[in-house]
């Protein structure tokens, strides 16, 4: 009977370590809704992590926020009268990020295009419907040329010589938060979690020798169009045509804009990303959004990223044998095109 | 085989379903609503009754409808229409928003296909 009843415990015990240990928790920063997951440490620890990340994220948002004022619109009016200012060590890396990320992309990602995306009406939380800008207007800033490598950074000394650059950090600001909250969960001890800022993610670590498990949204309906499993530490960055958008005479206008037309991007639904960082990655998925079904690849190649998935306006999938390899369909009820190169 | 020995297997036959429900069943229903509003105190309701209610939020009303063990957002005075666009939730840990509105819809609990959603 003795052997019974330590059967019995040993199976309650093997019940208890079933548990997650997942600490979950949601909140408000970089203007989206942030989603953390942490798993391993106690609550009252995950929790505080969770207020270090978001602080930092809000920091990070309001000293880069492209049209309340904040550090960026500064150095945008500083940019625009010609002077030149001194930056911080902060300030310094993004920017020099953002250099390196728009050569890298040949200027398809480009974040001194800010007056176009003003123009377009996306300095705003939520552009109202109506006419698009006069096709005048949107060919007047294409033609002035405004790109990053146009900018002169002399260690903290930034300038410009052409006055057309307005830095608009919103195609890889989200990546960058997210990259220096995961360095905040990191100098807290946390080694296995997920910062999700809006859909864009970056996870460390597993949960307990499982890893974590991601799905992909469908760009068109409801649900998941693919699931994939994270390795160690990496970024998942989608851009889409549905995220933000706005309608006038039954036509869709959305956000990405191709500086080289200077109009929404043609021919991708979505772009998605796996990267080690999260700044590379996002920018990455608004190149290869840009860059579209034909040049897609070209693209991700000279930013040094192998995983990519781009959904064209068919809705054909076309990605590269490595993220072949990484994701399994959730669409079963179906057919699904996809093209693989290598 | 002792007397004991069979009681064990007698009693570990017994256990399976239990084990199987707890550790393998189907939890991926979800149990509650919890909507949150910037303008209100949150509200959690129970998933299995129909319901439809008006949540103030930052902008105005939102409208949302609680039906067969799903939720949605019916209407929000926001733009883009994202949330209603969300569609039905019906798992555990699904989450419509409605940012403009500061309102937030989840079932909670966790969903058990994937420990975050990328897009």
């Amino acid at each position: 009977m003795f052997f019974v009843v330590i059967s019995f415990s040993l199976l309650l015990i093997s019940g208890c370590e079933q548990q997650p240990q997942i600490h979950q928790q949601q909140v408000l920063a970089l203007g989206t809704l942030v989603d953390i997951s942490i798993y391993g440490v106690d609550d009252k620890i995950a929790a505080k992590a969770v207020t270090a990340v978001s602080n930092k994220m809000e920091a990070i948002h309001h000293d880069w926020h492209a049209w309340q004022p904040s550090k960026l619109t500064y150095i945008n009016q500083q940019l625009a009268a010609g002077s030149t200012i001194s930056l911080g060590p902060k300030q310094r890396q993004l920017i020099q990020t953002g250099i390196t990320l728009a050569r890298q992309s040949n200027d398809l990602f480009n974040p001194a295009a800010g007056k176009l995306i003003a123009l377009w009406g996306f300095h705003s939380h939520e552009r109202p419907n109506g006419a698009p800008p006069a096709s005048s207007n949107i060919e007047t800033l294409v033609n002035a040329g405004a790109r990053m490598s146009e900018l002169i950074l002399n260690d903290n000394q930034l300038s410009t010589i052409n006055p057309a650059v307005m830095i608009d950090v919103g195609g890889y600001a989200k990546g960058y938060a997210v990259d220096q909250g995961i360095d905040e969960l990191r100098r807290m001890g946390i080694d296995n979690a997920i910062i999700n800022a809006g859909g864009d993610l970056r996870a460390i670590g597993d949960k307990g020798g499982h890893p974590w498990r991601i799905g992909i949204r469908h760009p068109r309906q409801a649900g998941v169009i693919a699931s994939l499993e994270t390795r160690g530490d990496e970024s998942v960055f989608t851009s889409g045509d549905y995220e933000r958008y706005f309608k006038y005479q039954g036509q869709r206008f959305h956000h990405i804009i191709d500086p080289r037309t200077g109009r929404p991007a043609q021919g991708t639904r979505s772009a998605t990303i796996i990267h080690r960082d999260a700044s590379t990655a996002d920018a990455a998925a608004t190149a290869v959004f840009i860059a579209g079904p034909t040049q897609w690849r070209e693209t991700a190649r000279a930013m040094g990223i192998e995983e990519v998935m781009l959904i064209d306006a068919t809705g054909t999938i076309h990605m590269t044998e490595a993220m072949s390899r990484r994701i399994h369909f959730e669409v079963h009820d179906q057919p699904i095109k996809t093209i693989i190169v290598p | 085989m002792t007397r004991a020995d069979k009681v064990v297997i007698v009693l570990a036959v017994l256990l399976l379903p239990f084990l199987y429900i707890e550790f393998w069943g189907n939890r991926s229903q979800g149990e509650v609503v919890l909507i949150r509003s910037t303008n209100s105190e949150d509200t959690t309701l129970p998933l299995d009754q129909d319901k439809q209610l008006t949540i103030e939020g930052a902008l105005g009303t939102s409208i949302i409808d609680i039906k067969d063990r799903q939720v949605r957002f019916i209407d929000s005075p926001c733009q883009g229409k994202q949330c209603v666009m969300a569609g039905w939730l019906n798992k555990d840990g699904q989450l419509a928003a409605c940012l403009p509105n500061g309102v937030t819809v989840q079932i909670m609990g966790r969903d058990q296909r994937f420990d975050a959603v990328n897009f």
